[in-house]
């Protein structure tokens, strides 16, 4: 027993240390260090060696946990930003611009700190009496729920332009300008993901990887190439003495990025950026600690959220990359399973968090030394190369594609969001039972 | 209310509606979309359409470097002068200042009716969240007052923000009694907000699809009107018939985090009741109240309990009552 509990703390800490090296390297997501680790495993197994479940669960654990939370120092400090950050990234930006970036990266951290609160202890005591009844009443409606959540996302963008000059149509089409902008990317992207859902040009062996160069296209490059074009200079950091925060704050944040990261780790293709949308909106948040700090919590409990769904009993649910991945190597049975994971997930978010202060500093030291733009072109690099290795040429030329359209909400002052047309559309299709006659009519099957 | 708030709400009328329940099921989405959009369609065409086409007679236009604030005082003045002798409204716009990519100057409109007169101050540069800048107000107490050639009626609060942006628009309109009426937002919750407009986009929902439709669009509109009638501003209920706004409740304020959350919260209630009574063959079951004391008196208890914990000890280090208003008058308290 006590050899169990010394081996599940042993590897939750190292799988949040291996999450270290991860989160810090732009573009390198958690999901694909999985996957390679997912093969490994395969690996073992056909070589008849099984690794415990006290072992690879509790390192899963690690890794998401601690990439959920460190990965804002990049999207803070390096401006590489993943999807579900796109919430963080600009008041964080605005943080890192005025010298603030480490208050910034810290004030997510603890965010995402709070939501690791938030899932183990209010969260986890009550999901497997009340989730399963919810999934009950809202399996037959997901789609739906798909749908209105897209025509939201849509006719909530507001008019960038128009703000100047007298009434016309010239002032009309000035407002309309971001708003159109708005509307192509999410069809294009939409566009590109029934292509990579039916059609795509990764390679079979790699097909578990067919959405990162996409991704990586829609929202890393643009944010590298605005980098290297405008050459913005980052002042000196200060390293804050206190982040002036208090319970309430927490309290607040807490609140609002729990129930946006929760609505997107158990609705399914929902992002976490996506749930931090609606939670903004629907709490009306104007305080822009709390909305930095929520966005912590929401990206959190979004990854994490989404891989412990697999394990609450009774629930039957998978949902996010980390889970699907999980599901295939292991079918957790029981409670066991279940609080160990959730054991495993305090560990790793306090050890992740005790991470967060060095390595923001590092960080910090690394782009204080080197130039903005040379770390944006070295980001795009690792970049480059990360997706090449995993995908191929195949993988390229989507990634090319996708940062065509990943750059029209940047030259027109657009929501980002949009770019998840790439996920949202082809699959609400799919799950209201017309996917395949539009990739007919698109002439890819 | 905010968008999500009327969103939300029409989604939840339509849950009301049994077949859209059942075509739902059925894997046809339709009547929840049209339940979403049509119930924050009102607001779309305001900000999204008719504003851009909306005329104005006068445009404030304050210098970004030197924001002088007695020549905005005086041009309010002068348009509300105009409304006097032109016998018809004048609108006039304040148009923001902005100062950079995420900046403002923020300056504050305020039409004192007892001294008749407009009083004009600029405030602090403030980013886009419309949090202030540190130490970038202007350095003078810079006020600019001017006196009303008339008494003034209004129908809105006294004292307007603009910042961030589209700046707000003003109607002055003089009445028989030699007054004139202050319109705020002549453009905003007029003929778009009208329970007859409603059942002419339900007519055309019936024409394209089916009265079903038509019930689900009607009802999501009509959320819409409702939920803006308890704020202050008020709607043209019945445009065409009627002209003018009807007054609003004054129950809440549009941009609140309280009553917002709270009307997401229990229409995400509400639809999860709906969904689960019109859906047969559910393993689970519970009732009404179970919902609600799952759903809402427990966590929002929670939530209450923790922050009543964690605030009452700031109730002794309240800040120090105000008592000069943003132009330095003495308040009432």
């Amino acid at each position: 027993m006590i050899l169990n509990i010394l081996t599940v703390l042993g590897v939750t800490v190292l799988g949040t240390v291996l999450s270290s090296v991860i989160s810090v390297l732009p573009a390198l997501h958690a999901y694909n260090v999985l996957g390679a680790l997912v093969l490994l495993f395969y690996w073992l197994i056909e070589k008849g060696l099984t690794v415990p479940s006290e072992v690879f669960l509790p390192f899963m654990a690690g890794i998401v946990v601690g990439w959920s939370m460190l990965n804002t120092i990049p999207s803070i400090l390096l401006g590489a930003p993943d999807e579900s950050a796109m919430f963080t990234v600009l008041p964080g930006q605005k943080y890192l611009m005025s010298g603030r970036g480490y208050e910034g990266t810290m004030i997510t951290g603890v965010g995402g700190l709070a939501g690791v609160f938030f899932l183990v202890c209010v969260v986890g005591p009550f999901a497997p009496r009340v989730l399963p009844v919810v999934q009950g009443v809202l399996r037959s409606h997901m789609h739906w729920i798909l749908w209105v959540i897209i025509t939201y996302i849509l006719m909530s963008e507001w008019p960038k332009g128009g703000n100047w000059g007298p009434a016309g149509l010239a002032k009309f089409a000035d407002a309309w300008r971001s708003l159109g902008a708005g509307l192509a990317t999410f069809f294009l992207s939409g566009f590109l993901g029934f292509i990579l859902l039916y059609r795509s040009p990764v390679s079979v062996e790699m097909a578990f990887q067919n959405i990162m160069p996409a991704f990586v296209g829609l929202f890393a490059i643009p944010w590298c190439l605005l980098n290297m074009i405008s050459g913005a200079n980052v002042p000196p950091q200060r390293i804050a003495h206190s982040l002036e925060i208090n319970g309430d704050l927490i309290l607040r944040s807490a609140a609002a990025g729990g129930l946006g990261g929760g609505f997107a780790a158990f609705f399914p293709v929902v992002t976490g950026g996506i749930g931090g949308l609606l939670a903004g909106h629907a709490t009306a948040q104007r305080d822009e600690k709390v909305f930095i700090m929520s966005q912590g919590v929401s990206k959190l409990v979004y990854y994490v959220g989404s891989f412990t769904l697999l394990f609450v009993p009774g629930l039957g649910i998978t949902r996010g990359g980390a889970a699907w991945m999980m599901k295939g190597l292991y079918v957790p049975r029981s409670y066991y399973d279940y609080f160990m994971v959730l054991g495993s997930i305090a560990i790793a978010g306090a050890a992740a968090f005790l991470m967060m202060s060095p390595l923001t500093r590092m960080t910090i030291r690394f782009i204080e030394k080197v130039n903005y733009r040379n770390a944006s072109a070295i980001a795009l690099l690792i970049i480059l190369g990360i997706v090449f290795l995993m995908t191929g040429w195949g993988g390229i030329i989507v990634m090319v594609v996708a940062t065509g359209i990943g750059l029209i909400p940047v030259l027109f002052a657009s929501r980002r969001l949009n770019c998840l047309g790439v996920l949202l559309l082809p699959i609400a299709c799919n799950m209201s039972g017309f996917g395949q006659k539009i990739a007919m009519w698109l002439r890819l099957i | 209310m905010k968008g999500i708030a009327h969103y939300i709400s029409g989604v939840m009328a339509a849950s009301f509606c049994p077949w859209a329940v059942q075509a739902a099921t059925e894997g046809n989405p339709l009547y929840f979309i049209l339940g979403g959009a049509f119930g924050i369609l009102p607001d779309t065409i305001d900000f999204k359409f008719y504003r851009f086409f909306y005329r104005h007679d006068f445009y404030v236009d304050p210098d970004a470097q030197n924001p002088d604030p007695q020549t905005i005082a005086d041009e309010l003045a002068a348009a509300v002068d105009k409304a006097r002798s032109a016998g018809r409204p004048i609108r006039i716009k304040l148009n923001t200042v902005r100062m950079g990519a995420d900046y403002w100057r923020q300056y504050v409109v305020r039409f004192d009716s007892e001294n008749q007169e407009v009083q004009v101050r600029i405030g602090p540069v403030v980013n886009t969240g419309q949090v202030p800048v540190p130490n970038s107000e202007p350095k003078d107490r810079a006020v600019g007052r001017a006196k009303l050639s008339a008494p003034i009626i209004q129908t809105y609060d006294a004292t307007t923000r603009v910042d961030i942006f589209d700046g707000p628009t003003f109607a002055f309109e003089a009445d028989a009694q030699g007054r004139v009426m202050l319109h705020f937002l002549p453009w905003h919750r007029n003929w778009s907000h009208s329970f007859l407009v409603a059942a002419f986009w339900g007519l055309l929902g019936w024409l394209l699809w089916n009265w079903q439709a038509a019930v689900v669009i009607v009802a999501g509109y009509s959320a819409h009107l409702l939920e803006d009638q308890l704020g202050f501003m008020g709607s043209n209920l019945f445009f065409p018939i009627t002209k003018k706004r009807f007054m609003g409740l004054h129950i809440m304020r549009s941009g609140d985090a309280i009553p917002n959350f709270s009307a997401v919260w229990l229409s995400c209630l509400l639809i999860f009741w709906n969904l689960y009574r019109l859906t047969p063959g559910l393993r689970y079951h519970f009732n009404f109240l179970h919902l609600i004391v799952y759903g809402a008196i427990f966590p929002i208890g929670l939530f209450g309990v923790v922050h009543w914990l964690l605030t009452r000890g700031d109730k002794g280090r309240e800040a120090p009552i105000e008592l000069e208003d943003e132009f330095g008058d003495t308040m009432t308290t």
